[in-house]
């Protein structure tokens, strides 16, 4: 499938949803390669196969083969901290935060693409996994280091209309099957 | 002997890999593996019984050492061509698939610290070396006590696992920087 045959498979109902994704395929705000990351990782963290597919097949188009295993790897290392993480973050035994947690992430320290933009589509998978604190921290590590609070907003509304679409495509498959 | 935070001394020795002497030979320096992780390992003499087990133990899981960007090497005092010979005498170390070096003139057992005050040879040593050149575990058996290959990689694995995600911030304290 193309984003163009994914944009065909949303129904009527979700035309605002069409829209919202014709719109966020160009921006003034970020880099090409913070975009088609950006929507790269949150389709694999929204988990819909057919639109995993679609942008996929794009971005390859605007991504060199690093950035794309670099975005993969955040959507991959971030299911894995979104979770851990928020437990540490909800529980309320503080104690948990203070054990080591013994998981593996050396992926984060050499991602392949310069950090920053790794963080923001660390960030963005975040925002859908939904993991508070972990938004928090990013966001201050991307202010840090320069990166503007519009570019992140910018990836934000990436995660929320790809997330909505995902949604919206699985909910259309059960009822078609 | 030296201890974790020393830096790994510099050496360049004959390594031996592999049963066939037109190809078995190489040089090994510190510098052969730039970027990866060392576990080097010693033993106190070829063609003696414990350090068999030990070296096809540690050949079993080199696949593990590999996925962790760990080279692994083997070390006695004993010359290039006793290596050979020792690879050649069994078909279970003739499959080794890491050099062993032949510190002939015993200056990195030295420099290391890990020489037997007795016998001269090497002691069941293993150290393993980040990056970066620094000693970061040191253990030593005496000559007659074997190795557990798994315990060595379960401390490699603990040594690269680090809590490198922002998500790990906890609030009010500064953010990580990364390494």
């Amino acid at each position: 499938m193309t984003i163009d045959a994914i944009k065909e498979a949303l129904p009527d109902y979700a035309k605002d949803l069409r829209l919202n994704l014709s719109s966020l395929l160009s921006d003034g705000v970020l880099t090409e390669q913070q975009r088609w990351g950006t929507l790269l990782a949150t389709a694999l963290a929204a988990r819909n196969l057919a639109l995993i597919a679609a942008i996929s097949a794009e971005a390859a188009q605007h991504l060199a083969p690093p950035a794309i295993a670099a975005a993969k790897a955040a959507a991959s290392i971030m299911a894995m901290n979104n979770i851990y993480y928020r437990f540490t973050h909800l529980a309320s035994d503080p104690d948990y935060a203070t054990m080591p947690a013994r998981l593996r992430m050396n992926v984060i320290a050499n991602p392949g693409v310069d950090k920053a933009d790794f963080e923001l589509w660390s960030l963005a998978v975040s925002a859908i996994n939904g993991c508070g604190r972990c938004i928090d921290a990013h966001d201050q590590v991307l202010r840090k280091a320069g990166v503007s609070r519009e570019a992140i907003q910018q990836a934000v509304r990436i995660a929320s209309v790809i997330h909505a679409v995902a949604a919206t495509l699985d909910g259309e498959a059960s009822l078609a099957a | 002997m030296l201890t974790v935070g020393d830096k790994f001394p510099a050496f360049a020795l004959t390594a031996v890999n592999g049963t066939d002497p037109k190809s078995a030979f190489a040089p090994v320096s510190n510098e052969s593996y730039a970027g990866k992780w060392l576990v080097l390992f010693a033993w106190p003499k070829d063609f003696t019984f414990v350090c068999p087990t030990e070296i096809v133990g540690f050949d079993e899981i080199a696949g593990e050492f590999r996925d962790r960007d760990a080279q692994l090497l083997g070390l006695s005092i004993d010359s290039e061509f006793v290596h050979l010979a020792w690879r050649q005498s069994r078909v279970d170390l003739g499959k080794v698939s890491f050099p062993w070096l032949a510190d002939i003139r015993r200056e990195l057992s030295d420099a290391l610290g890990i020489l037997d005050r007795q016998e001269g040879v090497a002691l069941r040593a293993t150290f393993i070396v980040d990056p970066q050149g620094v000693i970061r575990f040191v253990s030593a058996n005496d000559l007659s006590v074997g190795r557990n290959p798994q315990e060595v990689l379960r401390v490699l694995d603990a040594l690269q696992t680090d809590e490198l995600c922002p998500c790990n911030w906890q609030k009010g304290e500064e953010t990580l920087k990364a390494a």
